[in-house]
């Protein structure tokens, strides 16, 4: 092991990090002003340099090895892993484009590197098998999260927001970290790979369950399942709206792929099963009843919601229990899908909170009232919104249905004699409700009117003062959503070829 | 003799503690001591299980400690980011009570 391979094997994290210095210093060198904003061609030179940086590293994965383990798989490159790095990158990417259009805040340049530093933490998060540096990645991920979530100084609601996804974050990680010091207690060893044959050869010591929840826990925060899920409709209401699409779609991701990892080859040997019939202690009861405590309450309090991104929060702790069924189901079938989903609700969420930055800059607020008339002042955004929005619903022939479709399929399929019924019986019913809310906010957009302005001006003035190159990244996302769900089978052909 | 029952002992009783804290106290400076006293809980057990884990020859296993030196990072860097947001929000509300964070709610 030379350090020449270790620099070639974490390229691109490497390459992300340095992006992240250059930006920060193009921030700090061209005017830093006090009050108001960053200058314009500055904060362009800055997001020019991220996306190309975030581009670079993307292309620097695709030319890793196939396969590669470092330090007893602190770094670990495999082709799942490097699918999700580049879809990470991907997301962050478009974060950056539609950060470009906040033109309020402040010091761009650190906003910019906060971003890049989170994706090195999700980078190292999916890339990692090993507790410490899982633990390493978390931290990262989430301190950047936090700061970019209060970074909004204009804003009252931007600090307290912040302070709560601080407070919560940082109990969570510390319940994940006393589960790791346990557990590596009990199996002498912080190796994934590990882990799991020592769980298998002895009788598992309360203790050492204790440490396995613990260690859960965590994790389940990050996902926003309920009842972990407090922080979630302050942080996406508070937030700049770019880190609130950031949090919902690149940090639930990474925290997917690295749930099903830890469950599935860590603590593979305890499972248990949560068959309505044969129910086996161990962390697949658990996670059952969080998804069900997640889908009823996500969806029941997203129903009386009258703000846009409350109301999207809500709906995320739903999805977030949609897609632990694929967990729960286990195997190489159930982690795909649960993939698959994660993936597609990821670039979904992007768009959706795109578009609620575009009304946000234009009436001040995304309150429901906000978006009246949408249709009438911007014909584009109403028509992304509305592919969004279905999509989540899960209406074919969008990506939401067909992911929906081949998690509960897969859920159902996964137990002896349809053990897992009930529990796919319950998100179905969740997803009905769900079509309501979502049918709510698109009655307000096309049929409502909107009381202030005339239209033809008002249309006039939308389409000119929105960034054209946001809107092409919506598009874009709106595109991805509509191809997605006619053509999923080259999504889901690569994750499953990359399980290899 | 100390054994690794004890040291566990007094890492779940700090833990627990940090735990109480930050339920229960209503000023986010001490809620936030309380949150370090979580991640130094964690510490102890570790370094305790390090020393207690030998192998074959008598040496403790030292991944543990590796990790405490981590986390000892982290604590720090967690506590320039999280005292950097109370003094954003102090700079905006006037106050540390988490009675008066209140304008984001249901």
């Amino acid at each position: 092991m030379s350090y020449l391979e270790l620099l070639r094997l974490a390229a691109p994290e490497a390459i992300v990090v340095l992006t992240a210095f250059v930006v920060l210093t193009i921030g700090l060198v061209t005017g830093r002003r006090e009050a108001g904003d960053t200058p314009a061609a500055t904060a362009g030179l800055g997001a020019l340099v991220a996306a190309l940086g975030l581009a670079i590293a993307a292309a620097t994965i695709v030319r890793l090895p196939g396969h590669a383990t470092l330090f007893h798989g602190m770094l670990v490159v495999s082709p799942l892993n490097s699918l999700f790095q580049v879809i990470v990158l991907v997301l962050a990417f478009f974060t950056v484009i539609l950060a470009r259009g906040e033109r309020l805040l402040p010091n761009k340049g650190e906003y910019l590197a906060m971003i890049l530093l989170a994706t090195v933490g999700l980078m190292l998060l999916i890339g990692s098998e090993e507790l410490l540096m899982i633990f390493i990645g978390l931290e990262l991920t989430g301190l950047s999260l936090y700061v970019m979530t209060a970074f909004d100084k204009a804003s009252q609601t931007s600090a307290e927001a912040g302070l709560k996804y601080f407070l919560f974050g940082s109990m969570a990680s510390a319940f994940t970290l006393f589960g790791l010091s346990l557990i590596y207690g009990f199996t002498g060893t912080t190796s994934l790979a590990a882990i799991g044959p020592r769980l298998a050869e002895q009788a598992l010591p309360p203790l050492l369950f204790v440490g396995i929840v613990m260690t859960l826990i965590g994790f389940l925060f990050k996902i926003a399942a309920a009842p972990f899920h407090l922080w979630a409709p302050d942080a996406y209401q508070g937030a700049p709206v770019s880190t609130a699409g950031f949090i919902a779609s690149g940090s639930k991701v990474a925290s997917f792929i690295v749930l099903g990892k830890i469950l599935l080859i860590g603590f593979g040997p305890v499972s248990g099963s949560a068959d309505w019939h044969g129910l086996i202690a161990g962390w697949t009861p658990i996670l059952a009843v969080l998804s069900a405590l997640s889908i009823l309450i996500g969806n029941l309090v997203a129903l009386v919601q009258k703000n846009v991104r409350r109301l999207l929060a809500y709906s995320a702790v739903a999805h977030g229990g949609y897609t632990l069924l694929g967990l729960i189901a286990g195997g190489r079938a159930g982690f795909s899908a649960t993939l698959f989903y994660t993936t597609i609700y990821a670039v979904t969420l992007v768009g959706a909170f795109g578009v609620v930055g575009f009304v946000r800059r234009e009436n001040g607020g995304d309150d429901l009232a906000d978006f009246a008339g949408l249709r009438a002042r911007s014909p584009l955004l109403a028509g992304c919104m509305a592919i969004f929005l279905l999509s989540l619903a899960g209406l074919p022939p969008l990506a939401g249905f067909f992911g929906k479709f081949y998690l509960f399929s897969t859920a159902l399929r996964a137990g002896a004699n349809h053990g897992l019924l009930w529990l796919v019986a319950l998100a179905l019913f969740g997803s009905l409700i769900s079509l309501y809310y979502y049918l709510i906010v698109l009655k307000v957009i096309f049929l409502d009117e909107n009381a202030q302005a005339t239209p033809a001006v008002a249309r006039y003035d939308f389409e000119m003062r929105a960034d054209y190159l946001p809107k092409m990244t919506l598009l874009v996302l709106a595109g991805a959503v509509l191809l997605l769900g006619i053509i999923p089978g080259t999504l889901v052909a690569r994750i499953l070829a990359s399980f290899g | 003799m100390v054994t690794l029952g004890d040291y566990l002992f007094v890492s779940g009783l700090l833990f627990t503690l940090g735990f109480a804290g930050v339920l229960l106290r209503r000023n986010l400076i001490i809620i936030f001591m309380s949150l370090e006293l979580m991640l130094n809980a964690a510490n102890l057990s570790l370094v305790a299980f390090s020393r207690f884990r030998t192998n074959s020859l008598g040496q403790p296993n030292y991944d543990g400690q590796v990790f405490v030196f981590f986390i000892i990072t982290v604590a720090a860097a967690e506590v320039a980011v999280g005292l950097a947001i109370i003094v954003a929000l102090y700079r905006a509300r006037r106050t540390t009570h988490v009675e008066d964070i209140n304008s984001l709610k249901f």
